[in-house]
């Protein structure tokens, strides 16, 4: 699944070791998310929108 | 615990190399060499993970890791122990419920090591639990296959396996899988 996720986690400024430490995942999590290797669960898709501030349809958008 | 892959690997050789040459100095029980074999096996496989263990094929955080490993390895050692202990006594023990007991003495460690692991896999992040649930589902589907075959063959009288010899092999063979399927599948995430 294409995300915004890097775009928003730079935006923030945050390293993927950060952003996985407020998400309480590992950053290989953060990082196979954001390659689309890894589509994240409904919770953590819920975590990183309100972490970020967006609604979930606009940080994942399907291939 | 030893982490260089280097130290790991050197003491898989000495110990495989006392192995080889100790029964031929002084008179070793089958059941000492085996497990000497099988510490050796043990350090070398494990210094070769150690080496080319891809990142991501484990992240769970150290503390975790840490919590998995003080569960984990005292049962090992226990398992080791008992089952030494086990087939010492089994020499002795006439009776057959004795017997039995003393034959199931490795099977609680074995119980704890397991806990160990089903708490880890519970308790590890998202990604993690599915890599390590599919390289699980890929160890059991080939050690059933591969048991499935065996059966299918020694039935048709084409191998002769002694069934013990078979059985105990399970367990071991399913964990060499896993690891083996946990980094193949943990590369799909790179």
């Amino acid at each position: 699944m294409d995300s915004r996720i890097r775009e928003l986690r730079e935006r923030f400024g945050w390293s993927q070791g950060e952003l996985a430490e407020r998400l309480e995942v590992s950053r290989q999590t953060v990082n196979a998310i954001e390659t689309g290797k890894y589509d994240p669960s409904l919770p953590l898709a819920f975590r990183l929108a309100r972490l970020f501030g967006e609604p979930i349809e606009a940080i994942f958008k399907p291939e | 615990m030893i982490r260089q892959p280097l130290t790991l690997f050197l003491l898989g050789c000495l110990l495989l190399a006392v192995a080889i040459l100790l029964p031929r100095f002084v008179g070793l029980p089958d059941t000492a060499q085996g497990l000497l074999y099988g510490l050796a096996v043990g350090c070398l496989a494990g210094s070769l993970l150690r080496r080319w263990l891809p990142e991501p094929c484990d992240t769970a955080p150290p503390a975790l890791r840490r919590r998995y490993l003080r569960e984990f390895l005292p049962p090992m050692v226990g398992y080791m122990v008992a089952l030494a202990i086990s087939l010492i006594l089994l020499r002795q023990v006439e009776a057959e419920w004795l017997r039995a007991i003393v034959a199931l003495l490795p099977l609680p460690p074995i119980a704890f090591a397991m806990r160990a692991i089903v708490r880890y896999i519970r308790d590890t992040d998202e990604l993690q639990r599915q890599i390590e649930l599919e390289a699980v589902s890929i160890a059991t589907a080939l050690v059933s296959m591969l048991y499935l075959a065996g059966g299918f063959l020694q039935a048709a009288k084409v191998v002769d396996i002694p069934a013990s010899a078979a059985m105990i092999w399970v367990f071991p063979l399913v964990c060499l899988v896993y690891g083996v399927a946990k980094i193949l599948v943990s590369r799909r995430f790179r």
